[in-house]
């Protein structure tokens, strides 16, 4: 029999993005701790496992003990679109455990929850919150303690003896993880919540799985109507990165792809930045009607602006970009709130992309969406926004950014220093005062493998969007902001000779 | 026509449906008696085997909390109730029937514990909706019609 191993099987967790970070889902038998904090999310992750799960043949035992009443766990547990009410009674059953635990010892609430597992043969079963077990029959507190930890080793043998996979349910505080019960366990999922500022966080750790090789770290949750969300925090650890022959996409900006070695390199992360009001979204929005021309599909994140006061705005120049949205060619992600983390913003966009067949992506901007990050993400937002940029080019779409540099007049500040490493071209914009006139100019400061200019091109936003003119070539100084003529330029050349003209006739 | 029956014409669906399964209950627990005041017992035991039945689900303490208010909203109605007290924790769980019925008589006792039942059921229905609240009782009912109200007898000798 050398070399038979028992197959583990895996459950799916029913919780998007769980079986990810679990490395494959659930170990089918196992015996499981779910820990975390009062309002954590544990009752909930606990339930959308269950209804997962849960047959007729095979059914959940859900244990209530002390703490929230049942009436109320139902009340509110069955708002979530994963609760089905038809499969309470029969394929889930909640059993009350107070009365046992406040009237008997825990050897008679280890035999009740034995007795209705006898009874109902169920596949999962959970037990919330068990922490509340023991401790009611005025024993010392080190008493209650060591047999509670009796009480949970005794429940770990007899759960997987009866091959059932099972969760325990209980507050526990980070200081806490030397007691047993965190040996005693096959997997441990810890849940926490995190204030920083007016935003809360909420972050998922799976701290032990056996037989599992989980995602490590953190990794951010949210709960919404489907209950709880994970955002896996290195999505593109399983993921391929895709080989893009190095084909040039056209940016439709004319000039602007003669500027930059004749158009953005496919798979690249191509940045844009300038100051507010510079025309950095026209661009962008004409990077991506230039795709979308081509039959072409594409997704826009907007951070900075309402979809609606994007899109009258974008179908005055490109009345094509409704119809867009309209026939499936193109999404608008309105990613705005203060509390997102990096991770769920990628999710939102990736889900897009993989919905669409996107080739390319806008990110407008850069700088709405640090804004729009929970302040405990904004401090490795440098880091987040590599890990982001290079799985979606791993993907193969052509990402093109935005992101607002604030700078005084005579000041140039090309990029953010925080993200420019991250990108594979940057293109900026900026404003500069000639003849007493307030211009815009563009360069291109940054083209990884690939030619481009290097002189500040002039252009102009027009109705039909931004048109490039030409180089500021008779003008030294343009990175002050006041450019000056140069002394050998055709300007001041003619100047001296009108001068010297005046000088002769006198 | 009784005076739960007055109100009929203008009760809604859920309301409809709430007397139904609570008369269905009570129904379940009269068949096997005889004598004249099998209507207030049998709806006494339904309540007694709803009572041990939801008890499992949200524990013992969590029903007599929906009985407890059950009963207060049904005794503005019916005073016949005043006698009635709710045992939390023991068997029989509704006291004081017999007491009732030599004051006000089966048909209204019966009438009374019946209208307790219903607001029972809309309560629980408005607290954890009427269809997993139906879903419940309709399981209380199918374990009372296969026999196994088990605290009938301990009601008959109460």
């Amino acid at each position: 029999m050398k070399g038979e191993r028992a197959a583990i099987r895996s459950l799916p967790s029913g919780v998007p993005g769980l079986d990810a970070v679990l490395g494959g889902g659930l170990p089918e038998y196992s015996f499981n701790l779910i820990a975390g904090g009062p309002g954590s999310g544990k009752t909930t992750l606990a339930h959308q496992i269950m209804f997962a799960n849960a047959t007729v043949e095979r059914p959940a035992l859900y244990f209530t003990v002390l703490g929230e009443p049942t009436i109320k766990m139902l009340r509110y547990q069955r708002q979530f679109d994963f609760f089905d009410p038809d499969l309470a009674g029969s394929a889930i059953q909640f059993i009350n455990l107070s009365a046992e635990v406040m009237e008997r010892d825990l050897g008679e609430v280890l035999q009740r929850i034995v007795s209705e597992i006898e009874g109902a043969k169920p596949g999962i079963v959970v037990v919330d919150s068990f922490r509340t077990i023991g401790g009611q029959h005025g024993s010392s507190e080190r008493g209650a303690s060591f047999e509670l930890d009796q009480f949970v080793q005794r429940l770990a043998l007899y759960l997987t003896t009866w091959e059932v996979t099972s969760f325990l349910l209980g507050e526990y505080t980070e200081e806490e993880q030397r007691n047993p019960v965190f040996t005693v366990a096959d997997g441990i999922i810890w849940l926490s919540q995190a204030t920083d500022r007016n935003s809360v966080a909420r972050k998922l750790q799976v701290v032990k799985t056996r037989g599992r090789a989980p995602m490590p770290g953190l990794h951010t949750f949210r709960i919404t109507d489907n209950g709880l969300q994970i955002f896996p925090r290195i999505p593109e650890q399983t993921r391929k990165r895709v080989q893009q022959k190095r084909e040039r996409l056209s940016t439709g900006v004319a000039g602007m792809d003669e500027m930059i070695g004749g158009g953005v390199i496919a798979g690249d992360a191509v940045m844009l930045t300038g100051p507010a009001g510079s025309g950095k979204s026209t661009v962008a929005t004409q990077f991506m009607v230039s795709g979308l021309a081509k039959g072409e599909t594409g997704v826009i994140a907007l951070f900075e602006e309402y979809p609606e006061e994007y899109l009258s705005r974008a179908n005055t120049r490109n009345p094509d970009v409704g119809k867009m949205i309209e026939v499936g060619k193109l999404e608008l992600i309105y990613l705005r709130p203060l509390d997102l983390s990096v991770d769920e913003t990628l999710a939102a966009i990736l889900e897009a992309v993989e919905r669409l067949g996107a080739r390319r992506v806008v990110i407008d901007s850069l700088s709405g969406f640090e804004v729009a990050l929970a302040p405990t993400f904004r401090e490795d937002f440098r880091e987040s926004l590599y890990r982001l940029v290079g799985t979606l080019t791993a993907t193969g779409v052509t990402v093109f950014m935005t992101a607002e540099v604030s700078e005084a007049f005579s000041e140039a500040r090309f990029t953010t220093e925080k993200v420019s490493f991250i990108t594979d071209e940057i293109i900026v914009q900026r404003y500069v005062e000639i003849e007493g006139e307030l211009r815009r100019v563009m360069a291109v400061i940054k083209m990884r493998g690939s030619d481009h200019t290097h002189e500040f091109r002039t252009y102009e936003v027009t109705a039909k969007g931004v048109v490039i003119g030409g180089p500021l070539t008779e003008y030294d100084g343009i990175i002050t902001g006041v450019p000056t003529l140069r002394k050998d330029s055709a300007g001041v050349r003619s100047l001296r000779k009108k001068l010297a003209k005046t000088k002769r006739v006198k | 026509m009784n005076t739960a029956d007055e109100g009929k014409n203008s009760l809604s669906r859920d309301q409809q449906q709430a007397r139904q399964i609570a008369r269905r209950l009570i129904t379940s627990h009269r068949s096997e008696r005889a004598g004249g005041d099998t209507a207030a017992r049998a709806a006494a035991a339904a309540c007694d085997h709803l009572y041990r039945d939801l008890s499992r689900w949200v524990g013992p303490d969590g029903c007599h909390a929906l009985f407890t208010r059950a009963l207060a909203q049904a005794r503005t109605e019916y005073p016949a109730l005043e006698q009635i007290q709710l045992r939390a924790r023991s068997e029989p769980y509704i006291d004081g029937v017999g007491e009732t019925i030599m004051a006000h008589g089966d048909a209204p006792t019966a009438e009374a514990l019946e209208s307790m039942l219903v607001r029972l059921v809309e309560l629980l229905g408005r607290l954890i909706g009427d269809d997993m609240a139906m879903k419940l009782i309709e399981r209380s009912l199918a374990a009372s019609e296969r026999g196994e109200a088990t605290s009938d007898g301990r009601r008959e000798e109460a």
